[in-house]
């Protein structure tokens, strides 16, 4: 079921109610209820895996949690020997558990390009040997859903949270149905809380979670869908003009905020009706003065995740120490200190690439921002004694305008990799972009992709976020303020957003209104 | 930042949001129900011939016509009121099969009681279970009873269209770039002919067409089980109301494949008892022209109707005790549409036979 669905809509508006009108014991079971519905209405195959990864995590969590908690009482008695028994074999349950969660999230997202990979590499050795495509289920939600777990199952081994004795409520953190499609991906200790014990039903809650969702709404499908046909057309490739290709390539990280954002802010609406608040993975990231910041703007959960569950392990691993030696020796103590982390980092950032796609694609976008963030952390020590020298402040206005123009100068430069599938596609946009820029008949190829009408509500609805998140920027908390403002000013801006919706919104017959971009990843 | 939302609330904060909330939603149900309302297309051939319905006197209409553009082309209202008195309605649509009759005889039978029906016999030959999605809304959109709009929006498309139909804006938005300020009003422009229009829709060409060599057989091709169901449907509520129905096949040149379609449909009709008259029979064209009175390869044009409807005329006035109304009171619907029709026609006043009408 669509979160673009009339019938999903009438689904939440079924489950709150439901919610509501029950006994706030029992209202974490209508909220499993609701998922697992909601899961199996994507079909019964999916809901079996969901079943596995939830039944394994937790089993697994269960066994470690018992584990750790004889190892607390061992530590007391001061048996060393003991403990490194328990330790070996809480890592024991950890690593089949991880192989196992990991291994088939890697092998159902990388099982056709890993068969297309090996058939080529076969042919290329004259080997006659081809295997044959078959199809594999891709469980609603995969990569998010196992990621939860899986955190939730390292979280335990390190005793940051006591494993859940209770399959169901284990179960309702794995599916809650509002993140369970597009995320963000949450912590246990941040989720499973307001999850078992949601909060009281409180009007400006409800308030400010509609208001939430219909701007999530708005953000996918009067603007993001609207730009849609344009950037597939151009990233699609042809003839096209330089100002074309680059206007194709800020429309396309236009289009991708608003989509994932605005899914985003569906999900955590709904979720902020239901008594949940969930963590916020969007924070304005094109006002950021660096790649760094864009990524601590971007995807903020996933990224929060890959630090927690990856770099810090990876970071003071051994791999690390040794990395840290090396770095010490050759590149001199400070910048060598930052080694580990810029590999780290390095890993990171080619694993978010892949985990995106698995194509060249993908991987050059993973390795162009791991190279970015590991040399950026590398020089860091160079760039610190530069500004210094210049006086150069983080209020230094002319800085921050330098920041934020090579900020963007490199992401827009990424997204020709996200909006291509080939490296040799992209590499002919690029080319593209500064070949020929002639305007003589710029009104006709625009109108060649939508009517004016159209580009006017589009270029409006960019305004519109463009205002609003603006204002979020400067602490001024939008959804908060016309929740608790009088109905006289909250009424027509609900009623008229929802008319744009319903009215301009990409959605239903005659338009092509695409699914989310970062859906059923 | 986010604002601190309290844990808890008050009981009266509870009453009265829940209050405002009841509020606003009937606020926004009514303003989505005129959007949606805006964005229908308004077309002569579809939603107006009900809202129209809605401006004429109660317990005027003698004769309902039920029936698709092959009725309210052919069946001209102001020949039937000009020469034999008849007050008849074309409450038809495009394409309008017999699930949208039925619910608009029942919307119809609220405010007038008329003495026939005549029933469009076009649709049996309409192979689709449902009506495409404008026709659906252009067939649904003018009913003022809710409920039967629902039915009849309902009856017109597949159970797992419900849901985007109902709520309408899935199906009806990409309308708006043809709004404009003529979609606002209601009643919808019934293309200038104002409130004194009885529902019939000229059509001013002329296709020449000769004449088929026609295969007239009795065999009976297979109407659409779900047209069947609400021809009878729509036949058995008519009897409910003691109102006689007739059922009629409008000349149209294509007529070789319809009458195979019509043999069925004239057995369902015999088993209610219902009259039934193929007006496109090949042996009987009294004074129609394929040379001259067809506008396409449907319809017929505005001669056409004219010698159509006096042969129409004359079988209701002989079938039917059907009163006169020329002079009553009430009427001035009626007569101040077919004064301003033959004002532009008056080539067809019956002080002047056209070449071809009956003698």
């Amino acid at each position: 079921m669509s979160i673009l669905s009339v019938e999903f809509l009438i689904f939440v508006a079924a489950v709150i109610l439901l919610f509501y009108l029950l006994p706030k014991k029992v209202r974490w079971c209508v909220l499993l209820l609701a998922s697992v519905g909601f899961y199996l209405m994507s079909g019964w195959q999916g809901g079996v895996y969901l079943l596995a990864v939830a039944v394994l995590t937790w089993f697994s969590a269960r066994h470690i949690g018992k584990l750790r908690a004889r190892m607390d009482e061992v530590l007391q008695e001061e048996n060393p020997a003991a403990k490194r028994k328990l330790r070996h074999r809480m890592r024991a349950w950890l690593t089949v558990c991880l192989l196992l969660v990991l291994g088939a999230l890697v092998f159902i997202k990388y099982f056709e390009p890993g068969r297309i990979a090996l058939n080529a590499i076969l042919k290329f050795f004259n080997n006659r040997t081809q295997f044959e495509a078959f199809e594999v289920l891709v469980p609603l939600g995969l990569s998010y859903f196992t990621f939860q777990s899986v955190g939730y199952v390292v979280d335990v081994y390190w005793g940051k949270v006591k494993a859940q004795p209770n399959f169901f409520k284990h179960l309702l953190f794995v599916s809650f149905f509002p993140q369970i499609m597009q995320g963000p991906i949450s912590t246990y200790e941040q989720l499973a809380p307001q999850l078992l014990a949601p909060k009281a039903f409180h009007p400006q809650r409800m308030t400010m979670g509609f208001q939430l969702m219909l701007w999530g709404y708005f953000k996918k499908l009067v603007l993001a869908d609207r730009l849609a046909s344009v950037t597939n057309t151009i990233a699609a490739g042809g003839e096209q003009q330089g100002w074309l290709i680059l206007l194709g390539i800020v429309l396309y990280t236009i289009r991708l905020y608003g989509d994932f954002s605005g899914g985003m802010d569906v999900v955590r609406g709904v979720a902020m009706m239901l008594g949940v608040d969930l963590t916020e993975n969007f924070r304005r990231p094109f006002f950021s003065t660096s790649v760094a910041e864009y990524w601590r703007r971007w995807h903020i959960s996933l990224g929060t995740w890959f630090r927690t569950y990856v770099l810090y392990p990876l970071s003071i691993s051994r791999l690390g120490d040794l990395l840290s030696k090396i770095g010490k020796k050759t590149l001199g103590k400070k910048a060598g200190r930052m080694l580990p982390g810029a590999v780290a980092t390095f890993l990171i950032f080619l694993l978010i690439g892949m985990w995106h796609t698995a194509n060249w694609n993908a991987l050059i976008f993973g390795a162009y921002f791991g190279v970015l963030m590991g040399t950026a952390m590398l020089l860091e020590p160079l760039f610190k004694v530069i500004r210094k020298k210049l006086h150069i402040t983080d209020k230094t206005v002319w800085w921050r305008i330098f920041g934020w123009g090579r900020t963007m100068v490199l992401i827009l430069l990424a997204q020709y990799f996200a909006c291509t599938v080939s490296p040799e596609q992209a590499w002919t946009l690029l080319q593209g972009t500064f070949a020929a820029w002639d305007f003589a008949a710029a009104e006709e190829t625009l109108t060649g992709f939508m009517a004016w009408r159209e580009w006017i509500i589009a270029g409006g609805a960019l305004l519109i976020v463009l205002l609003v998140d603006i204002l979020c920027e400067r602490k001024v908390d939008v959804n908060g303020r016309l929740a608790k403002g009088t109905f006289f000013l909250r009424w027509p801006v609900l009623l008229v957003l929802i008319m744009v919706i319903l009215i301009f919104g990409y959605y239903g017959e005659g338009f092509d209104s695409t699914a989310f971009l970062y859906a059923n990843f | 930042m986010q604002a601190k939302i309290p844990e808890t609330a008050t009981r009266k904060e509870k009453i009265l949001f829940a209050l405002r909330a009841i509020v606003f939603a009937v606020l926004l149900a009514a303003l989505l129900s005129y959007t949606l309302y805006v964005l229908v297309p308004k077309y002569d051939y579809g939603i107006c011939s009900i809202t129209n319905l809605y401006q004429q006197e109660d317990d005027t209409v003698d004769v309902l016509v039920l029936g698709t553009s092959l009725a309210y082309g052919g069946v001209n209202t102001n020949v039937l009121w000009e020469e034999y008195g008849i007050a008849a309605y074309n409450l038809c649509g495009a394409e309008q099969p017999y699930w949208i009759s039925y619910y608009y005889l029942q919307e119809a039978l609220k405010t007038q009681h008329p003495q026939v029906i005549v029933l469009d016999a076009k649709p049996a030959t309409y192979p689709d279970d449902y009506s495409r999605r404008g026709r659906a809304f252009l067939g649904t959109t003018g009913i003022k009873d809710p409920i039967i709009r629902l039915r009849a929006l309902l009856s017109s498309v597949a159970p797992e269209n419900y849901a985007s139909f109902v709520a309408g804006f899935p199906q009806l938005h990409s309308y708006y770039p043809d709004v404009t300020l003529d979609n606002f009003a209601y009643p919808p422009n019934n293309g200038g002919r104002g409130f004194d229009w009885q529902g019939y829709i000229e059509s001013t060409e002329t296709e020449v067409h000769s004449k088929p060599s026609l295969v007239w057989s009795s065999t009976k091709k297979n109407v659409n089980p779900r047209q069947v169901e609400y021809f009878r449907k729509t036949v058995e509520l008519a009897q409910r109301e003691n109102i006689p129905v007739m059922v009629i096949g409008i000349p149209n040149p294509d007529y070789a494949n319809d009458h195979m379609y019509y043999n069925t449909l004239w057995e369902v009709a015999d088993e209610y008892g219902v009259p039934h008259v193929n007006y496109n029979d090949p042996t009987n064209r009294y004074g129609l022209l394929y040379s001259s009175c067809f506008s396409d390869w449907q319809h017929l044009n505005v001669k056409g109707s004219v010698i159509f409807s006096r042969k129409l005329g004359a079988d209701l006035k002989e079938m039917f005790p059907l009163p006169d109304r020329r002079l009553d009171e009430g009427y001035d619907a009626w007569r101040n549409g077919s004064e301003a029709w033959y004002e532009t026609y008056p080539e067809y006043l019956p002080e002047k036979p056209e070449e071809g009408a009956p003698a």
